[in-house]
């Protein structure tokens, strides 16, 4: 069987009937299957980080898996892995909006209750109101419950860039392709984001 | 490059933060990754379904066609073949709408329209007859 760089160009340019296109078929699975495989635990803890609440963090990432799949497969395997961050932090700022809408749509009601979702909330409130994570959250430990708030407290961008970057590995370029920003962006809210997080877990870890 | 191992005793806040982010990934409990195996393995045939061939697909249509197929011959029962010899209800939808009025009427001085109907059932053959004459002679 012929090799190509990638097994969407195989499948563009095929001409040979021997193999059958079956076979290129169920190699792309295999390729797109080992690629979703290797990021998706990941990209599940970067959204639970972001959400908070695994019920959301886990359909953000099945939307997003989707979304790649069905509108993005054909681009190179190499391009996947920004593309796949850059609808999954879409899905994820979708999510936190309309959150923000339901919160303010709530507060005009009488006798509404303060939405759980409020960012501004002392971090012991975080444990209680994740009630389904609570074994992970003392699995994981403490270092890394108040990371997560920290992590929660930062701006979005700065967030994303740091989690994207040291967390997933993206270089500056790929970050900036899965932000939708400029590679200077990136830098800055990257600088920032350690600036911080440094001031707020140094003395605590 | 992404699958660095946890490490500890790290001096930066890259490092050590890292470390733990790739632990908690380590600690996902079953249930989670069962979900997630699930969504990728949709995701894969979502994507393969739309990289097979035509003929792969024509599964994926035939709920359409049946319903597009039910809904034809649904309008074509409804208002008769056009091909056919119905032409005092194609050609002339007026006679046929009067008739159902005459039909559906009741008349006080002769009671059922029924009974009407059947008295004068040779004048109304008669004027079914020239409805299709003059139809044919006026197309």
């Amino acid at each position: 069987m012929p090799r190509f760089d990638t097994l969407n160009a195989a499948w563009m340019v095929w001409e040979d009937p021997a193999p059958a296109p079956e076979g290129v078929i169920l190699e792309y699975r295999r390729e797109l299957d080992k690629f979703l495989g290797e990021i998706e635990r990941r990209a599940f803890r970067m959204a639970q980080v972001a959400l908070r609440d695994p019920d959301d963090a886990m359909d953000v990432v099945q939307d997003t898996m989707l979304k790649l799949a069905r509108s993005y497969s054909a681009r190179p395997s190499s391009e996947w892995r920004p593309l796949f961050y850059r609808i999954l932090e879409n899905g994820i700022r979708d999510l936190q909006r309309r959150r923000s809408v339901r919160k303010r749509f709530m507060t005009w009601l009488p006798g509404a209750k303060e939405d759980p979702d409020n960012e501004a909330q002392d971090p012991l409130d975080n444990v209680a109101d994740s009630a389904p994570a609570i074994p992970e959250i003392l699995m994981q430990g403490q270092a890394m419950q108040q990371l997560e708030v920290s992590l929660r407290a930062l701006p979005t961008r700065q967030r994303e860039a740091f989690m994207l970057r040291n967390f997933e590995g993206l270089d500056v370029a790929e970050t900036a392709t899965a932000m939708g920003c400029s590679e200077g962006s990136v830098k800055t809210h990257y600088s920032r984001a350690v600036h911080t997080l440094r001031e707020q877990l140094v003395g605590v870890w | 490059m992404n699958e660095q191992p946890p490490e500890h005793g790290l001096d930066t806040i890259e490092e050590r933060s890292r470390a733990l982010f790739h632990d908690s990934v380590e600690g996902l409990d079953f249930a989670l990754r069962s979900r997630l195996t699930q969504a990728r393995n949709a995701a894969v045939e979502a994507a393969s379904a739309r990289r097979r061939p035509w003929i792969f697909r024509i599964g994926t249509w035939t709920p359409a066609a049946g319903v597009t197929a039910a809904a034809v011959l649904g309008v074509f029962l409804w208002l008769g073949s056009p091909l056919g010899h119905h032409a005092v209800t194609v050609a002339d939808g007026q006679s046929t709408f009067e008739d159902l009025e005459i039909v559906a009427s009741v008349d006080e001085a002769t009671g059922d329209a029924m009974d009407m109907l059947q008295d004068d059932f040779e004048f109304y053959d008669w004027a079914d007859k020239a409805a299709v004459s003059g139809a044919a002679t006026s197309g």
